[in-house]
């Protein structure tokens, strides 16, 4: 059997500041444990050195302002091209399946990015995804988020692709950052129900986790038929995390692991640096090499923990049913989008940076196409700490754009440069040619993003 | 006036260096049986009787190591773990009796489950009963923290004295758990029959009135005292293509970059030096097939030899991976790259009329001899051309962990191909001309491997991993109490950490080198826990890496 490929890139050189929950340690005692195990030397691993993401990969999926290099640093850059690193040995057949274990995290980035939020700068998924479909013509992909908080940057990236299959569960956004994640976010109109949130009542552990795996993921999964399942697989939901307050296990992580079998994961948060992340990170790369985790244990486990409370599995019950709903009335709730017969369909967004304290707000317009799932304009306002603000305009194409699309948002784009006084920056993002522009209304002129 | 025996599979070749000049040589058969009468004829042929008392040094390299643990003549042992959490422990199963411990002990030294005495003693009943003298203790982490294991020895021994007992910790201090159980099993299986073996070598050397220290050469491109080694026996395994680098080394003595080709009988050993450094395999030197803590070069291992047998498969040329015997020209069985390049080089080893008719048996018309020996050639060129390709991208591939190192991402670029062996001089010339890069043989080539041995310097490794919240610090298979210096920082560890070098240098006789310390490891984490400090994590390694013996400037080639 073919081996199982990990890019362990832990940036021991790096950090957002020197006490923050992002820094050095993170992944320092994970290092000791899996180096300990020795279990890079057993021949179900293969390691990997990451590649360094390009400003092209970034600018694939994102609009970072001004420019990818502000946004993207060495460190995203590695720990992004860890992901894009284990899709490529995938893709060529080296490996049965992969793990992305590499910090800075990313998904809680959205698709402008005008700094970080949530611990997160460019979102490495999201990323890998594009180059995914873009190098290796991979279409649908489900991402299962695993992660306690919401996956919020992930589901606005693909919001609006009814090829993206984006499920999170997290802990309930009433009572945990980002404060979103409802079962009513479902999808853009053109991709109702392709979006599916799972907002678990605090205190859920492996039994109400691996519930909601086998009656709901599973099954949407199946239907679904993705030719790739990617982990967003967060560490966070372990029952010793400083930041949430959730009751899942390592064994629990191995299991969900195990049953889901993603074809890649990628680490996304995680703070129990000590109590924790050791024995998760074991547990997830046992489980996708299909090495036996019996004897896998965190110092203070106890199997009581698993155990869920009634009143949490009833609430788990009633939130899988209403997600089955969606699930099967997706191609109504998208047909009856269609024939609205508006020919554009709009929505303001507030988005808040918490670590680099920033408030942006934006206006989506998306074409509603007949034909494909319809281009995309962001019209993106960000006010700063410091007073500065910064306006701009992002144009986005679809991978899977119809001529038209095509055509309308290279019209629009050229028509907002004519008026470059209201902008700052003005993008255009098209995936179904692989090319991206950025225009510096200032001084007029406009660069390729290579 | 220096000596250098390498102790190979098939030969054993040995050089006297005098005043920086090879001033005698020879090359004998190994006899595998009976190693120390192969060392003393070797001995006996290089130095005039009665020159004892001139030698200055004498290092050995020898496949001891390897050809005892390839047959399997070795006693049994007990090999006892403590795992704690994680892999499942029946599978690490390298000793029939093997058995597994409760305990544990985390990545901070902390003990997460205690040992059960009665199951210790219950243990130490089957190794007793099952006939076994000999007992590896070796615990998860014990690096960190090894009382579990001195617990468990010290109930073993209060059962039955007469055991032997190694501990992990006393082996290696080193991350891998897997590595150090190995490590220290076949140390404990090998350390007697080494220690005879050295015993034996010490008696002959003394009988000749050599008075001189005596080394012997290690996996990594160094040295270390024949007493030393009666400690560490794994450490001498792969000596051999150690040796090789470092004649190559010896040769050159700059700061470029070189892959070192040694091409023997069987097998051609290809390693590198990286502007003027020996590279190190990332993860040690496997023994048995299992990965160890013995640090070693980075040689690969091609099965292709001037002995492989050539064939014609499906109208292709293949040759080996098998040898028959010697070349057809020595009176071998069947034609081989050394009969080729006798074709091309002048008809000058033994009967070149057998070499002409082993190689015409393989084409119906006799005047395409000279083209298949050519062919041959090339053949063995693009073998070799595609492993030191490979080798080279697997190590530009290895795996970092910081930013810096990612960005900074080395490439190698081949200035040069050092010749080692025999065949170096056909072969080479002709490979450089294809890599694109410079070539490299002297007459020496075909004793470059005991000439690495005469000059390499003794090499000593410290890693030293402190926690300023637990106020430990462990190195060298020991933990210790880290001195009362107020906020501790770098520097201090940096020095504390020269200081047990240094310690080391003077234990192993080896002080002189002590001033080529160079660190290789420096890293250091800030314990947080609730937004403020809490303590630090320092782990930093210091090394007197491979080199040459002080005085030495080269060789007249
Ligand atoms: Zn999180
Ligand atoms: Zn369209």
């Amino acid at each position: 059997m073919k081996p199982t490929g990990l890019v362990f890139f832990p940036a021991f050189d790096w950090a957002i500041s020197p006490t923050h929950p992002e820094r050095e340690e993170r992944l320092l005692y994970t290092r000791d444990q899996i180096f300990e195990e020795g279990i890079m030397d057993l021949p179900q691993i293969t390691e990997y050195q990451p590649q360094m993401a390009t400003d092209r990969d970034v600018a694939r999926t994102h609009f970072c302002v001004p420019t990818v290099r502000d946004q993207a640093t060495d460190a995203h850059r590695i720990s992004c091209g860890g992901a894009l690193t284990i899709a490529d040995a995938l893709m060529r057949g080296e490996i049965r399946n992969g793990f992305a274990l590499v910090r800075p995290p990313g998904h809680h980035s959205m698709r402008v990015s005008h700094g970080n939020r949530g611990f997160c700068n460019i979102n490495n998924e999201a990323i890998m995804v594009d180059y995914l479909r873009h190098r290796y013509n991979v279409k649908r992909i489900a991402i299962v988020d695993t992660d306690v908080h919401h996956g919020d940057g992930t589901q606005e990236i693909f919001w609006h692709d009814p090829d993206v299959l984006f499920i999170s569960f997290h802990q309930d956004g009433r009572t945990l950052y980002p404060g979103t994640g409802f079962t009513n976010e479902i999808g853009g109109p053109l991709a109702q129900g392709y979006t599916l949130n799972v907002p678990l009542p605090p205190g859920t552990g492996d039994q109400g986790i691996l519930y909601v795996l086998d009656h709901l993921v599973l099954p949407v999964l199946k239907e679904f038929n993705p030719e790739l399942v990617v982990n967003s697989a967060g560490q966070d939901n372990h029952y010793t995390d400083p930041l949430a307050n959730m009751r899942f296990t390592a064994r629990g992580y191995a299991e969900l692991n195990r049953r889901l079998a993603p074809d890649i994961a990628v680490l996304e948060g995680g703070y129990s640096v000590e109590t924790a992340l050791p024995y998760i990170n074991m547990g997830i790369i046992m489980a996708m090499a299909g090495i036996d985790y019996q004897y896998l244990y965190e110092p203070d486990y106890d199997p009581g923990l698993a155990q869920e409370s009634r009143k949490g599995m009833e609430i788990i019950k009633q939130i899988i049913e209403v997600l089955q709903k969606t699930w099967r009335d997706r191609d109504k709730l998208v047909e009856n989008a269609r024939n609205t017969r508006e020919k554009f369909y709009q929505r303001h967004k507030y988005i808040y940076y918490d670590t680099d304290n920033v408030r942006e707000q934006q206006l989506e317009t998306l074409r509603l196409c007949p034909t494909c799932p319809g281009y995309l304009t962001i019209d993106s306002l960000a006010r700063f700490a410091s007073g500065f603000e910064n306006r701009v305009c992002c144009v986005s194409i679809p991978w899977q754009a119809c001529p038209i699309c095509v055509r309308d948002a290279n019209e629009h784009y050229e028509a907002i440069k004519k008026r470059h006084d209201r902008h700052e920056f003005i993008y255009l993002q098209d995936k179904s040619n692989d090319r991206f522009l950025r225009y510096e209304c200032q001084t007029r002129k406009e660069f390729n993003i290579e | 006036m220096l000596v250098g025996i390498d102790v190979g599979g098939t030969f054993t070749d040995g050089v006297v260096l005098a005043d920086g000049e090879v001033v005698r040589w020879c090359k004998r058969r190994t006899d595998t049986g009976r190693l120390q009468e192969t060392i003393e004829a070797v001995i006996d042929e290089l130095l005039p009787q009665g020159s004892g008392r001139e030698v200055e040094r004498i290092v050995l390299s020898t496949t001891l190591i390897t050809n005892l643990l390839a047959t399997g003549q070795l006693e049994k042992a007990a090999l006892v773990v403590i795992p704690g959490s994680g892999l499942n422990p029946y599978e690490l199963r390298l000793a029939d009796n093997y058995y597994v411990l409760q305990g544990g002990i985390d990545f901070r030294g902390r003990e997460i489950t205690p040992i059960n005495r009665s199951e210790v003693r219950e243990t130490a009943r089957k190794i007793k009963q099952a006939g076994i003298r000999k007992v590896a203790v070796v615990g998860k982490f014990s690096q960190r923290n090894p009382s579990q294991e001195e617990q468990v020895a010290s109930i073993i021994h209060n059962e039955y004295p007469d055991l032997d007992i190694l501990m992990g910790h006393r082996v290696s201090g080193e991350l891998n758990f897997p590595r150090r159980a190995v490590t220290t099993y076949y140390t404990l299986i090998t350390r007697e029959h080494w220690s005879r073996f050295a015993d034996e070598i010490e008696k002959v050397i003394r009988a000749r009135q050599i008075t001189a220290p005596i080394e012997i050469m290690k996996a990594d491109g160094g040295t270390m005292s024949l007493d030393a080694s009666r400690q560490m026996p794994c450490q001498t395994a792969f000596s051999g293509p150690a040796a090789s680098t470092m004649g190559a080394f010896a040769l050159t003595m700059d700061d470029k970059t070189s892959v070192v080709v040694d091409i023997g009988g069987t097998t051609t050993d290809l390693s590198f030096i990286l502007q003027g450094e020996p590279l190190h395999a990332s993860k040690g030197a496997k023994l048995g097939g299992r990965y160890t803590h013995v640090k070693a070069l980075a040689v690969r291992s091609v099965a292709l030899g001037g002995d492989s047998v050539i064939r014609i498969q499906d109208g292709r040329i293949t040759i080996g991976p098998d040898r028959k015997g010697d070349a057809a020209c020595f009176g071998g069985p069947a034609p081989t790259p050394t009969d080729a390049f006798n074709l091309l080089e002048g008809r000058k080893l033994g009967d070149p009329e057998l070499s002409y008719r082993a190689m015409a048996g393989l084409v119906k018309d006799e005047t395409k001899v000279a083209d298949l020996a050519r062919a041959v050639v090339e053949e063995f060129i693009d073998m070799l051309c595609r492993n030191i390709q490979e080798m080279m991208r697997s190590w530009e591939q290895e795996p970092a962990y910081r930013v810096w190192e990612i960005v900074n991402r080395r490439r190698v670029k081949l200035d040069r191909v050092v010749g080692i062996g025999a065949p170096a001089a056909i072969v080479i010339p002709r490979l450089a001309s294809r890599m694109g890069c410079q070539g490299f043989v002297t007459r020496l080539s075909a004793v470059g491997n005991a000439l690495g041995a005469v000059v390499a310097r003794p090499t000593l490794q410290l890693t030293l991993h402190a926690d300023t919240q637990t106020g430990t610090y462990s190195t060298d298979g020991q933990v210790k109490k880290l001195p009362n210096l107020g906020r501790i920082q770098m520097k201090d560890i940096k020095e504390l950490s020269e200081k047990e070098l240094k310690f080391l240098a003077e234990e192993k006789g080896m002080a002189d080198y002590f001033s080529e310390r160079e660190f290789f490891l420096e890293e250091q984490f800030n314990v947080i826990r609730g937004w403020t400090t809490s303590g630090r994590i320092f782990d930093v390694g210091i090394t007197i890496s491979p080199g040459v013996i002080k005085g030495f400037k080269g060789v007249k080639i």
